[in-house]
């Protein structure tokens, strides 16, 4: 009985609505900011990425996203074996980047008589003209390996460019033929 | 810039269409005000969207359903102002409906959509600016003409 008299008024549907347009205009511009200021992540391909070399067949495995690099490397002893182009490092975006080398992973193993007969691995990289432009050094301390640390600071690759990296290897003059497996990554700034 | 802002914007548009159609209840029908408030809050449902498929939905995705929801609520105020015009004979409110609320809402869009246009580069096809820029320069004359009255035309034809 009291809803069969009350008579909506042109101002009270006025007001009803102008209420509901309030709420919903408040609710549109809350999710309207919430989508302005939330930060988005774009996960991309790398951009600069390790290449196998025209000597890396049988030597280089190029990891997952061509951001890691596992080698076998062999040594003679008291001869240095080097390696001329096993790996690259390349460049693929239209703009400079700055990269380092990470260590991640060596075999044999720290405390194997294995490791006592190497006597070094050296990783030089050389730009596109031939010229030494960093150096990534493993040497061993009795039967441990003395890894390197990460490089710093970064290198800077040109845009487009792939340089190349040269490796060295020579194991003691009592060693037997010996070989070891190294994974790095390639970090990009 | 988010496409987003068009689903905002014609939401708004919504909801002021339902003020003005409650204002004008003798004219219109009565459940109109209610309709729009209903297609307001489907613009509510626009941006939740928007937010939920955030990154599954690429830009040019979102730019056309909140473009088309905006194109919806144009074509709605234009709908009105017709309808007063042409099916209720209203000739005064239908003259002020266009100055008041057609012309600016069609310039407002006009000016956010080309906005996002040049800020985008490339997101809108290059014949679509020019032929929205003279569909707005004959809505202004058409404003023009109607808000100036027959009076003022019957002058310049020679009249009294």
């Amino acid at each position: 009985m009291l809803f069969k008299n009350f008579k909506t008024t042109r101002s009270t549907r006025f007001l009803l609505l102008l209420m509901l347009s309030i709420v919903i205009g408040l609710a549109n511009a809350a999710i309207f900011y919430s989508l302005a200021f939330s930060s988005t992540v774009s996960i991309t391909n790398p951009t600069v990425i390790f290449v196998q070399g025209e000597d890396g067949s049988g030597v280089v495995s190029i990891g997952s996203n061509s951001s890691t690099a596992s080698l076998t490397l062999a040594a003679y002893p008291n001869i240095t074996l080097t390696y001329e182009q096993p790996l690259n490092i390349s460049n693929t975006d239209a703009a400079s980047h700055d990269f380092r080398f990470r260590h991640l992973t060596i075999s044999p193993a720290n405390g194997t008589a294995d490791v006592g007969n190497f006597s070094y691995i050296c990783f030089t990289i050389l730009d596109a003209s031939g010229i030494s432009q960093a150096t990534f050094n493993y040497t061993t301390s009795g039967n441990d390996w003395i890894t390197p640390a990460t490089m710093d600071p970064y290198e800077t690759l040109p845009a487009n460019t792939q340089w190349v990296v040269y490796i060295e290897t020579m194991a003691a003059a009592s060693a037997q033929d010996v070989s070891a497996s190294i994974t790095i990554a390639v970090d990009v700034q | 810039m988010l496409p987003e802002l068009f689903a905002m914007l014609a939401s708004d548009l919504f909801l002021l269409l339902s003020l003005m159609t409650c204002l004008l209840d003798e004219k219109v029908p009565k459940a109109l005000p209610y309709v729009f408030q209903v297609a307001a809050l489907s613009g509510f449902g626009h941006l939740l969207i928007s937010r939920i498929f955030f990154i599954e939905f690429d830009v040019n995705m979102r730019f056309w359903y909140n473009v088309f929801y905006l194109g919806v609520a144009l074509t709605n105020i234009v709908a009105v102002n017709a309808y007063l015009a042409f099916a209720k004979k209203e000739w005064k409110v239908a003259r002020l409906w266009s100055s008041a609320v057609t012309f600016p809402t069609i310039a407002i869009t006009l000016i956010a959509t080309t906005n996002y246009g040049f800020a985008f580069d490339s997101t809108l096809p290059p014949l679509l600016i020019p032929a929205l820029l003279t569909f707005s320069l004959i809505l202004l004359s058409v404003s023009t003409a109607v808000l100036l009255g027959s009076k003022v035309i019957n002058r310049i034809k020679g009249g009294d």
